[in-house]
């Protein structure tokens, strides 16, 4: 016997689901690797392991984890005190944090940029200091973090909101101190959306052009993120080293997104073990 | 572990959710605190807790002033009516947590952990559930693990939040019998809130009932029910009929009914009024004295049998065993004489109070 659900079946949403994806995602993604077959083998490797695109790679990946990072831990502590507490032009404060979606990328990079500019407002304070920000991946970072914000808050908050007052209270009845009672008790709890929220800043923050490209000032080795290598080839008509050095990112991109959903499945499965 | 209550005071807002509670639970008894949403007792066990501050007023635990004194230094065992179990831990880290969360001087070691945990998942019947999650639980099952967990270190007080109120009727009862039977053993001083008379009745040594923040009346069951001290407890436990009338010159009268009233002995007639429960009245067919009613309903619902007559000043019911209505059958739309064989009078200004206070 078939069970059969309220909506309509499996196989005509599987197969819309299906072709929809590959309409919108994986033919482009195809393509890509199509124009990059048409490199030698020799040749990809040599195009997309030269010092500098090596120097990209790290500069793009490893401001996007640490952006990433501190936007899980911001990200959190704005959505805990959007939740937790009242305060006048919460509204504010909660349409604040939706600003870096709607705002255009290039807007955010110029408006940083010539904020934390030497002669900046914010750049000019932190300069006595020796503290450069605007052009160099210190900019990048603080870049993406903006752009990232509100994938952490958004994804935070309805769980936060869901837990209970009273699992504190039966902590701290317990004995536990509040520092224990946040490691043991909130941030478990919180654990799933917090990294969903981080892979999805991470994720944006690989990506992000637009706003880096004016705070980075795009120095090659030192301040040049993958993206702009790939504009720069496409602006020399290097249409196959361009694709190249894409697939190479969507590889790296598409491994990690790959491992941080296996460890949620991971963790969700071991949550579950007790079940027969 | 004795606790003291010194006119507490708590308001939110405008709102004065205790106005001046004493109370004293002795060591070793179960109290509990009984009365309708809203009367303040949930906010009183949460003080007791020192999960909520109160505006004035004093707490002492064991003759210790404890009034200041944080929620985890309390040594108190708190359950609440929906369990907050921590649901990303098995059961037996759940009731593991208070153990593990000691600071390392005194925290037990790993094999003593295991072994107190699993003798307490014994004591409440679950030791084969330890590895499940919260989730995987029945209602019943997650209240029992939550008071193995707030029992797992050894609170000299346990504190319990209408522990039985989001469980089916079947489950309350069983649970009920089983924290009678489980204080018996263990004999810590607990507190009780509910809003269910039968509960406080089956389960508690003293009754505490409480209404708009104040205490109507601190007694044993039984006398809570048998004397209620004022309308409210008549109201608020069990079934009551309510009768109109008037008093004067020590003699009150509801409509060919007489009772002598000590405490009015003046010559202004007032308004009271007077209680008696269902099984407390008797019917008489040839009597000259006693309210003149007629028989509306008769039903039998096992051992006992309810009869609804109607009087001119409204509607009356009885309660019969049985046999003694098999032996003495009424018809329906007989006229009979009925006198109760105890009626409480109370003046109407105070019945007010209580009508108010029990839409509250």
């Amino acid at each position: 016997m078939r069970h059969r659900g309220v909506l309509p079946g499996f196989g005509p949403a599987l197969g819309f689901s299906l072709a929809y994806l590959c309409l919108i995602v994986l033919i482009p993604l195809s393509a890509t690797f199509i124009k990059a077959a048409g490199l030698s083998w020799q040749a990809f490797w040599e195009t997309t392991t030269t010092p500098r695109v090596l120097a990209s790679y790290r500069l793009t990946f490893g401001a996007s984890l640490i952006a990433a990072l501190v936007n899980a831990f911001f990200g959190l502590v704005v959505a805990w005190v959007l939740v937790r507490y009242r305060f006048p032009g919460k509204r504010m404060v909660d349409a604040l944090v939706d600003l870096p979606f709607a705002l255009p990328t290039a807007v955010a990079g110029i408006t940083l940029a010539s904020l934390y500019a030497p002669n900046g407002w914010l750049g000019s304070l932190l300069a006595p200091y020796g503290i450069k920000v605007a052009y160099t991946p210190l900019g990048i970072v603080v870049a993406l973090i903006f752009i990232g914000l509100p994938f952490v808050v958004r994804t935070v908050e309805p769980v936060l909101q869901e837990l209970e007052q009273e699992l504190e209270e039966a902590a701290a009845s317990l004995g536990a101190s509040r520092w224990q009672t946040f490691y043991r008790v909130l941030l478990p709890a919180v654990m799933p959306a917090l990294i969903t929220g981080f892979t999805m800043a991470f994720a944006r923050a690989i990506g992000e052009y637009g706003s880096v490209i004016f705070i980075a000032g795009n120095m090659p080795m030192v301040s040049e993120i993958t993206p702009v290598l790939i504009v720069g080839r496409l602006e020399q008509y290097d249409y196959a080293g361009a694709t190249a050095i894409a697939v190479v990112m969507m590889v790296i991109s598409f491994i990690l997104l790959l491992v941080i959903n296996l460890f949620q499945a991971w963790r969700a499965h071991r949550e579950l073990r007790g079940s027969v | 572990m004795s606790i003291e209550i010194h006119s507490l005071w708590k308001r939110f807002g405008n709102f004065t959710a205790l106005a001046g509670i004493d109370l004293e639970v002795p060591a070793g008894q179960l109290v509990a605190l009984l009365g309708p949403s809203g009367c303040g007792k949930t906010t009183l066990l949460r003080i007791i807790a020192g999960l909520e501050t109160a505006d004035s007023g004093s707490i002492l635990f064991h003759g210790e002033d404890a009034t200041r004194r944080h929620a985890r230094e309390r040594g108190v065992g708190f359950v609440f009516q929906h369990y907050a179990l921590f649901q990303h831990m098995s059961v037996f880290e759940n009731v593991a947590f208070g153990l593990r969360v000691m600071s390392r001087k005194i925290r037990p070691k790993e094999e003593e952990i295991r072994q107190r945990v699993f003798s307490l998942l014994e004591m409440v019947q679950l030791d084969w559930l330890a590895e499940r999650y919260p989730s995987q639980l029945s209602g019943g099952q997650r209240q029992r693990i939550a008071l193995a967990r707030a029992l797992a270190v050894q609170p000299k007080v346990l504190l319990l939040d209408e522990p039985f109120g989001a469980l089916d009727t079947q489950v309350r009862k069983e649970l009920r019998s089983w924290l009678r039977r489980l204080h018996d053993e263990l004999h810590v001083t607990s507190v009780l809130v509910t809003h269910d008379q039968e509960e406080a009745l089956e389960v508690a040594d003293r009754i505490v009932v409480m209404n708009k923040g104040r205490i109507e009346q601190i007694g044993s069951p039984d006398e809570v029910y048998d004397n209620p001290a004022t309308p409210f407890v008549y109201q608020f436990l069990g079934n009551v009929n309510r009768f109109q009338g008037y008093a004067v010159q020590g003699w009150a009268e509801f409509g060919g009914l007489r009772q002598p009233v000590l405490e009015h002995g003046g010559d202004t007639a007032i308004e009271v009024l007077g209680y008696a429960r269902p099984h407390e009245i008797d019917v008489k067919r040839d009597d000259q004295q006693g309210l003149v009613a007629t028989v509306a309903h008769v039903r039998t619902l096992g051992p006992i049998t309810r009869i609804e007559l109607v009087f001119e000043g409204g509607r009356i019911q009885m309660e019969l065993t049985r046999e003694r209505y098999q032996a003495d059958p009424l018809q329906v739309g007989e006229t009979v004489r009925i006198r109760p064989r105890r009626l409480q009078v109370f003046p109407a200004e105070q019945a007010a109070e209580t009508a108010t206070g029990a839409a509250g």
